[in-house]
């Protein structure tokens, strides 16, 4: 199991990490059989040395076992118990076995029941494999071949009808992005804007920092849109209703199988989801390593391109490899501008923390973002904006110890263009971005190819230096995986990269445009109320 | 009271006013007042001014403010900053306030030189982001870094910007359990922090990197309550559930290990400190105060023997107790005052919502 990141959770230091014990299985919700008459004897609930609960009452002393409450991560959105998610949960509502057991009970193509699959796989779960295959193998392989043989994998191993990748859908996501920031720049909305992408910064502002919602833009993620992709659109070209489809995505993060479960998500008449199951990279080595498929053998035609792929395939955006948000805006917000202006870049803090600006030619600034990835960095963005604006920050005591904290706030807002706030923010929560998502293969400990260079990176090797830097340094070759080995990151985006790309996009929105715009590309958010904060800790 | 002890513990001040247990007490590093918190959500500001009546011929404290902070939970802990002009509250409603003297036009900060501050102390700044109950804050000794830990199990490290402004630098999610206190070393920036896992984890800054935690420090067999470094920044003392007071020697730059155990306590120790002290003994590495849930206080002289090794512990001496100093209450809380010219002088905070102050004199 060393090499699988699967059922493994990470132990950076950055992460959002759930604090508490999940106390949703003690929950009990009496099944109606259970309705007593009016006057029998009161129950009591007993806890056996196994840690079953048993309902005992108390006339006969006759226990019953109850069952244990089923949790679904509709609990887990609605629970402020644990800031993201328990991944034990996530790993046993959707899982690489539940793949495997919906797709062994379908029925064969043709006969009634049957259901369409298709997987999507992010480009980031991509680049971890192509890195792992690379310091395994001695020879390079990237990401186009990868992408192959988890293509083949699928399809002759699990019987996939159809695998994409996800890049694409960024960018149908990227495009509405830009036009969100349009809206919100002409006074549709508030400023700044912050990346929507990453549902562990989501589920994070929901649950902690109601006051930062406004301000997450309410583009649906590459995954989501993907998913609107295959059951709307390429349902609609198959004739097939969105429950004749079951839609896999293979994700670099756990939070995706969360985002995907959200009720916004859910198609209510067809009682299906977008995005049935999601799986992380690990699950998807697993699975490989279940069926004793070889990633590192190649498959016939692997150079060869396409013959007849619906969407364009591995498109980059470049910029960052957790989608290129900010870039792709800053590149079009260059491209629109009347005359040239000037991008600068200043690194706050390490390549976590930067902050891009544009200047037109008399040096003012037009644009202020940032790319911000990390908990610790998550956190002074938080504060930053929530300064800026204005807004009430969190919850507790923030409200009441006003009057001092109110003047500040004038003075800060007064300091002029230096102070300027931002117009955007590239927030995603892990340290890295996606390519250190906690769903990623973990770096192979010591096989060949893959050494530790303590003395290189200029640290004291300390009597117990732990994983953090290794993986550190495995980050930056997943991060070269991505970038299929070119100069990371590549030169400054070009806007007219993908005409025809962009032409496809537009023919999806003509031909979807049954549907309103709204519910295709835009979502919602909602505060969680804490309620249970406390009683879930383990003291 | 132990007559064979050199020294001798004498109530100088019981200060009344907290409606619940108080938790904490923090001396002013540099002026003449006092901050005690409690679980009534208030603090409470005490000025000391030397008295000229013969009959106590001590310092006279008086009570001078109060902050009802705002805070909607318990204020568990304070801290000063180095220069004496900011107070941070560490508080169970999740939350760090910072707390500065509103500055008023016709006062210009201390107005006698006794500390008779006129402006209202209002709230600076807060810091939120624990998930759960704060309980321990700290400023580093330059007074540009301030750490938190809560039950949440991370220790957090802000840095101290101008304008009450404070930058996250990071969030070590070090400790498998809650984290109940976290101290500064005095010279360097070296940060520790104590956990109901038993543990004393010790961190430093990569500066081209985060703050890790460098070595961890285990012995303790419960909890960790309360840590505080030797004024010489040679030697850690800690006190746990386990009722005892471990000594933690600096062996290496980045290697400590335990030389010494007290076992001079019946119930858990809640709280240690490590003055200067004031007994003018050669080679002395100050005194150091512990007390607990036995309602005891106990100060130990610490001397450094001659032909010291890197691991030969330090001589230890019980130089003066006290019992039931709360009455039948636990302390939560003892402290020494920095302040030059008054390193013999304490003050602890009990459950039985007083706070007091205590002088050490040669018996």
């Amino acid at each position: 199991m060393a090499f699988s990141g699967a059922l493994t959770l990470t132990d950076l230091n950055d992460f959002i990490t759930p604090a508490a014990a999940c106390i949703k299985p003690v929950e009990q919700v009496k099944s109606t059989e259970v309705a007593k008459a009016p006057g029998s004897a009161p129950t009591e609930i007993m806890i056996d040395s196994a840690g079953s609960y048993f309902e005992v009452e108390e006339a006969s002393k006759a226990g019953k076992k109850l069952e244990q409450a089923q949790i679904s991560l509709n609990d887990c959105l609605a629970c402020s118990g644990c800031i993201t998610s328990a991944e034990s949960v996530l790993i046993t509502l959707q899982s690489h076995t539940e793949v495997l057991s919906v797709l062994g009970a379908n029925p064969a193509p043709g006969e009634c029941g049957h259901k369409t699959p298709v997987l999507s796989i992010a480009p980031q779960a991509l680049a971890s494999l192509a890195a792992a295959l690379s310091s395994s193998s001695h020879t390079p392989t990237d990401m186009r071949r990868v992408y192959r043989r988890v293509q083949a994998f699928c399809a002759q191993a699990l019987g996939f009808a159809h695998v994409f990748d996800t890049t694409f859908a960024r960018h149908l996501a990227l495009r509405e992005h830009a036009r969100e920031f349009a809206e919100r720049r002409a006074g549709g909305g508030r400023l700044p804007m912050l990346a929507s992408a990453c549902p562990g910064w989501v589920c994070y502002a929901e649950k902690a920092h109601a006051e930062m919602l406004p301000f997450i833009a309410r583009t649906k993620s590459p995954q989501q849109v993907m998913g609107t992709l295959v059951k709307e659109w390429l349902g609609a070209k198959w004739g097939k209703r969105p429950d004749e489809i079951y839609h896999v995505s293979v994700m670099p993060c756990y939070d995706k199988k969360l985002e995907a479960s959200r009720t916004d998500f859910q198609n209510e008449l067809y009682a299906t989801r977008d995005v049935d199951c999601v799986i992380t990279t690990g699950e998807l080595e697993l699975l490989m390593r279940e069926k004793g498929w070889d990633l590192a053998l190649p498959v016939p035609g692997e150079l060869d391109a396409p013959p007849d792929a619906v969407f364009p395939e591995l498109m980059e955006h470049p910029g960052t490899s957790s989608g290129s948000y900010l870039h792709t805006l800053i590149a079009a917000l260059a491209a629109a501008a009347p005359a040239p202006v000037a991008h600068t870049t200043k690194i706050v803090r390490g390549a976590d923390y930067e902050e891009h600006t544009l200047t037109d030619a008399a040096g003012a600034v037009v644009f202020r973002g940032a790319k911000c990835y990390g908990f610790r960095n998550l956190q002074n963005v938080v504060r930053k904006v929530g300064r800026e604006a204005g807004v009430q920050v969190g919850r507790g005591a923030a409200g009441r110890m006003g009057g001092g904290l109110r003047a500040r706030v004038k003075k800060g807002a007064a300091a002029g263009e230096e102070g300027r706030g931002y117009d955007y923010v590239e927030v995603m929560a892990c340290p890295g971005g996606c390519v250190n998502g906690g769903g990623q293969l973990k770096p192979p400990a010591d096989a060949e190819g893959y050494e530790r260079d303590w003395a290189r990176s200029g640290v004291d090797v300390l009597p117990a230096p732990d994983a953090k830097w290794g993986d550190k340094e495995w980050n930056k070759r997943v991060e070269a995986a991505y970038w299929h080995d070119l100069p990371t990151p590549p030169a400054s985006p070009t806007p007219d990269a993908a005409p025809d790309a962009d032409e496809l996009a537009e023919r999806i929105v003509h031909e979807l445009s049954g549907e309103r715009r709204e519910k295709l590309f835009r979502t919602e958010y909602r505060a969680v109320e804490s309620q249970v904060l406390g009683l879930a800790v383990k003291w | 009271m132990d007559v064979d002890l050199p020294y001798a513990i004498h109530n100088i001040a019981a200060l009344e006013g907290h409606d619940e247990r108080a938790w904490h007490i923090a001396w002013n590093p540099t002026k003449p007042l006092l901050a005690s918190c409690s679980a009534d959500k208030s603090v409470r500001l005490y000025n000391y001014t030397s008295s000229s009546s013969l009959e106590s011929p001590d310092l006279k404290f008086s009570h001078i403010s109060t902050i009802p902070t705002g805070h909607s939970k318990t204020v568990r802990a304070l801290a000063w900053a180095p220069s004496g002009k900011t107070l941070a509250t560490a508080s169970f409603d999740s939350n760090i306030g910072v707390w500065e003297q509103e500055s008023s036009s016709d006062d210009d900060g201390d107005g006698d030189g006794h500390g008779h501050p006129s402006g209202e102390w209002e709230c600076a700044s807060l810091l939120e982001g624990h998930e759960t109950e704060c309980k321990s804050v700290a400023y580093s000794s330059s007074g540009t870094l301030l750490a938190s830990c809560s039950r949440d199990k991370t220790v957090w490290i802000w840095e101290v910007h101008p304008d009450s402004d404070f930058e996250c630098m990071s969030v070590l999610m070090e400790h498998t359990q809650d984290v109940k206190c976290v101290a500064w070393h005095p010279k360097e920036e070296i940060l520790a922090s104590a956990s109901y896992d038993d543990t004393i984890r010790l961190y430093i800054d990569d500066p081209s990197e985060d703050w890790y935690c460098f070595t961890t420090l285990t012995g303790h067999t419960s909890t960790v309550w309360s840590i505080s470094f030797s004024p010489c920044g040679n030697y850690l003392a800690s006190g746990s559930d386990d009722r005892t007071v471990r000594i933690w020697k600096r062996v290496e730059q980045h290697k400590w290990e335990c030389v010494s155990v007290l076992e001079e306590h019946e119930r858990s120790v809640y709280s240690v400190s490590w003055g200067v002290g004031k007994s003018g003994t050669a080679g002395s590495l100050g005194w150091l105060a512990s007390t607990g849930g036995d309602g005891r206080i106990n100060i130990w002289e610490f001397t450094e023997p001659p032909d010291t090794d890197a691991h030969t512990p330090p001589k230890h001496k019980l130089i003066a107790r006290m019992a039931s100093a709360h009455d039948v209450s636990d302390v939560n809380t003892i402290v020494w005052c920095p302040r030059a010219g008054h390193e013999d002088m304490l003050a602890t905070a009990g459950d039985d919502s007083t706070a007091r102050v205590w002088r050490i004199v040669a018996a």
